[in-house]
């Protein structure tokens, strides 16, 4: 009730844009009401900051939050088994839709009963829209209001991709959490009014993936509040999805490269307009830097490829930021990849782990997949071994005190080197990372 | 019916109830001090770099029964010397190689000069050392090297120097000197791992296998001798580099345990192999049937409801698309990791997917169906019925494995042998521009494999 009156209140403020934006909705009187296949507990919010720690109830049990979400492509996560995954602690991995579409296809997934039996992974799933693949397409592909248009890559042929197949695939799918399609064009994009209008298609696609969902009971849509780097377009985008109750909420398009300065403001921005009792989502983020300070500008849930990529690149993770193994300095390093880590193969011998180390890692890393694998292991593990610490800090209410020290061990104590970004984005939320 | 035993320092080899020493399957335990018992016949998994292809050590421990290892000491060498591996600080007579390699303490490892199958070096061997092929690039292994590393690294089991000549049959003049350098190898190891000159102390604890090498019984008979004369009492083992060595073995040497370094092409070769009397085998089938999408599917002895004139394929090419929406495992009833777990279906689409767990959930399926295999080749030794079992094999299996159709995982330069293994199309070096655009597009997000229709078809979007 609490939360509904300050929506309400806050709803106000912005009844002039309402307004304004009516035009770009469709009917508001008779949207239908959603459904949610979710709970979320709240534990504790952080005391200065806007980190919070909550329990999100998924369909397929539940997850810590905040959390970062590893992402296994096509269905596998790069070599793993799932009990390896389920080893990290991992609750909630992502798949993608366009890549599941692509392969094995809607047809086998509705045979085969969805991505949960066709993978064996009996913990929760996650898929994207497909429509962020779209822009690394967008030489071939054009958005229009009816969808997005491409042509095949295989004949030429024209094809058109609309919300309605994009939720019809996820329905196939059975992800737990799937997402609406969204128009999504490059944060860094100078183009005012393509922004706009991409951020009111959206909202107008929203209502279609909310028409076109049939399993709402079992499957949480979550918006994406889109508008590029302006903030009064995403101020508006807020209003109008937050309005359609979706589960959940994403924020999206904040994977394009743009400056981190624009990121923190923007997802500052949303989390305030953004209602206490839904999880937040901010999309493709990323490095644990920005996990750490997102987390202090309220938002839940991250995904990105980026620790199981640089994985099979040789590169180990840990708090003193990232170890390109395949550096020779490694050759004859006998020492774990992290001290007091506890993955599995970090732990020693004697303790039930593998006994890796960073010399052994140099040795098949790059060579052999199963270097891959156990550098996977690591860096997945170490995420979310990352984000059960920051969920415990905030619920014992000293997570300002977590940010510095992690900050301190990134740059070994040296506060000259602390990104002004990371700087600026704390202070904002009255926090001074540089204080002792 | 006498059981013979062969004891050495650390290790015992029981050969049970098996009358005849040579050419006849026989079973037996082979016991490396501290380590788990290994019941023979039984293969050995071969590794690259120390590791199983595609299964990681995790996995390794918790979902398969693989029980030994066998090492190519040429995966260990570096351009700066001493290697890493000799610089693994240990405790007292821990194995630098064991802990660096992060094998459990139970698995025997074995350790021969190279990777095996051996890539064919341009470079020749020598009186002092043999051409060997690491990571970066071809070297010689020196004799005298190798029997420092066997005293450092501490396997359990070392197979000796042989002068070996790959991927042609050698001439006459060469055959000789493959002779004659062998037996010199094994002299000087002999002499310098356990010699009366050595230090009691200072005697290596690893178990020595001479190699007998693939020639004709005359051609090294001087050695054979030799081997049962004066080296008899230092080596506990002989390593063979084809079956038909198996029957060279002189009498007395029966009771070593005998490693075959071979590639039996299917397991009827396989049969063949241990009907002559082979203890420890080596399979590179099951790895290429692994990263070819292929599962083994075949018991031994040949189930009895087995119908039909047509023989049953040995396998499953899984790349098939028959298998698109199939939910059932790959064998049935089979008890493995991957079949517990996943379907045909799933890994259908990892492989079309190029997804590195296919080849880890087959290595593991297909290692799985060797472990049952041999189990079941032991009973029926034991039984006596081995030869009927054998027949009925050959007769209800088809002769070959399956003819791999599908792209396997790219392979690098120390991993390429002769023969079937082909290098994957170029990825990259598409130098004019449409190919470029179009590996673009291809490279950084997945195209489908379908026309228009298709991808209708699928649900992925509509014509417009």
């Amino acid at each position: 009730m609490q939360v509904h009156r300050v929506l309400r209140s806050r709803l106000r403020v912005f009844d002039h844009l309402s307004i304004r934006l009516a035009n770009m909705s469709t009917n508001t009187q008779s949207r239908k009401t959603m459904p949610s296949a979710l709970n979320l507990h709240h534990h504790a919010k952080c005391s200065t900051t806007k980190a919070r720690a909550s329990t999100l109830e998924l369909p397929h049990g539940s997850v810590p939050l905040p959390i970062f979400m590893p992402v296994a492509t096509q269905a596998s996560l790069k070599g793993l088994s799932y009990d390896q995954l389920r080893d990290t602690g991992c609750m909630l991995c992502l798949n993608n839709t366009y890549h599941l579409g692509l392969k094995p296809g809607q047809e086998v997934l509705d045979s085969v009963g969805g991505a949960h039996k066709l993978q064996g992974w009996d913990r929760n799933l996650l898929t994207d829209s497909g429509g962020f693949q779209m822009v690394s397409l967008l030489k071939l592909a054009t958005v229009t209001e009816e969808g997005v248009r491409f042509l095949s890559p295989h004949d030429g042929s024209p094809m058109l991709l609309t919300p309605e197949h994009s939720i019809s695939l996820q329905n196939s799918i059975g992800s737990d959490i799937i997402m609406q399609l969204d128009d999504v064009i490059a944060t860094t994009s100078p183009d005012n009014d393509r922004i706009k209008e991409a951020m009111e298609r959206s909202v107008r696609w929203l209502d279609r993936c909310i028409d076109a969902h049939k399993n709402p009971e079992t499957q949480n849509l979550f918006c994406i509040i889109q508008g590029g780097l302006n903030l009064e377009l995403r101020k508006q985008c807020c209003i109008e999805m937050v309005a359609r109750d979706t589960p959940g909420i994403a924020i999206g398009g904040l994977s394009g490269g743009e400056a981190k300065e624009e990121f923190c403001k923007v997802v500052d921005t949303c989390t305030s307009l953004l209602p206490e009792h839904k999880p937040r989502y901010v999309m493709g983020v990323g490095y644990p830097e920005d996990i750490i300070v997102a987390v202090a500008l309220g938002a839940d849930m991250f995904d990105c490829v980026w620790p199981t990529r640089t994985a099979r690149f040789g590169n180990a993770i840990v708090s003193a930021g990232t170890l390109n193994l395949r550096n020779s300095c490694y050759a004859n390093d006998f020492t774990p990849i992290e001290e007091g880590c506890t993955c599995a193969c970090c732990r020693p011998a004697d303790q039930g782990g593998l006994g890796v180390t960073k010399a052994y890692m140099h040795h098949i890393t790059a060579k052999e997949t199963v270097g891959a694998h156990l550098l996977t292991v690591h860096n997945v593990h170490y995420l979310l071994n990352l984000m059960g610490a920051a969920r415990q800090a905030i619920i014992e209410d000293r997570y300002p005190a977590f940010i510095r020290k992690f900050f301190s061990d990134i740059y070994q104590g040296d506060k000259t080197k602390y990104p002004e970004w990371a700087v600026g984005a704390l202070r904002g939320v009255g926090m001074d990372l540089l204080e002792d | 019916m006498e059981p013979s035993q062969f004891q050495s320092e650390n290790m015992t080899f029981n050969v049970l109830g098996s009358s005849a020493p040579v050419l006849a399957p026989r079973v037996g335990k082979l016991v490396v001090a501290g380590r788990k018992a290994l019941s023979t016949p039984h293969y050995v998994p071969l590794t690259s770099r120390g590791t199983v292809p595609h299964i990681a050590h995790d996995m390794l421990r918790k979902e398969t029964a693989l029980n030994s290892l066998y090492i190519g000491l040429e995966d260990f060498i570096t351009k700066k010397s001493p290697a890493p591996v000799y610089n693994v600080p240990v405790s007292e007579g821990e194995s630098p190689l064991r802990k660096f390699i992060c094998a459990s303490d139970d698995v025997p490892l074995i350790l021969g000069p190279r990777r095996f199958p051996a890539i064919p070096c341009p470079p020749n061997n020598t009186d002092t050392s043999i051409a060997i092929l690491t990571s970066v690039g071809f070297r010689q292994l020196l004799a005298h090297q190798y029997l420092d590393s066997i005293k450092t690294l501490k396997p359990d089991i070392a197979i000796g120097f042989a002068d070996l000549v790959y991927g042609q049959q050698p001439g006459v003049k060469r055959r000789g000197k493959m002779v004659d350098r062998t037996h010199a190898y094994t002299q000087d190891a002999l002499e310098r791992l356990y010699g009366k000159s050595i230090p009691a102390e200072q005697k290596s604890n690893t178990a020595y296998f001479a190699p007998v090498l693939p020639l004709d019984n005359a051609q090294q008979s001087l050695y054979l001798d030799d081997l049962e004369s004066d080296f008899k009492d230092r080596i506990a083992g002989l390593a063979l580099y084809e079956s038909d060595s198996l029957s060279y073995i002189p009498e007395s040497l029966g009771d070593l345990p005998r490693l075959l370094l071979s590639q039996p092409g299917s397991p009827h070769d396989l049969l063949r192999e241990i009907s002559l009397g082979g203890d420890l085998l080596t399979l590179p089938f099951v790895g290429e049937c692994s990263d070819a999408g292929i599962a083994l599917d075949f018991t031994f002895p040949a189930p009895s409801d087995i119908q039909g004139t047509e023989p049953k394929a040995l396998g499953i090419d899984l790349w098939s698309s028959d298998h698109a929406k199939d939910v059932s495992s790959l064998s049935e009833g089979c008890q493995c990791y991957a079949c517990r777990n996943h379907h045909r279906a799933y890994f259908n689409h990892l492989l079309n997917a190029k997804e590195m767990a296919a080849w880890a959930l087959l290595q593991i399926h297909n290692y799985h169906v060797m472990d049952l295999f041999f189990a079941g080749v032991r009973d029926s030794i034991q039984r006596g019925t081995f030869e009927s079992d054998v027949e009925s094999f050959n007769r209800k299996y088809a002769s070959e494995l399956p003819e791999r159709t599908g792209e396997g995982p790219r392979l690098r330069g120390y991993q390429l042998a002769s023969g079937p293994h082909k290098r994957g199309p170029r990825v990259y070096g598409r130098l004019d521009d449409v190919s470029q655009k179009f590996a673009e597009s291809q490279s950084s997000i997945a195209t489908p494999d379908t026309d228009a229709s298709g991808l209708e078809h699928h649900g992925f979007a509509k014509k417009a």
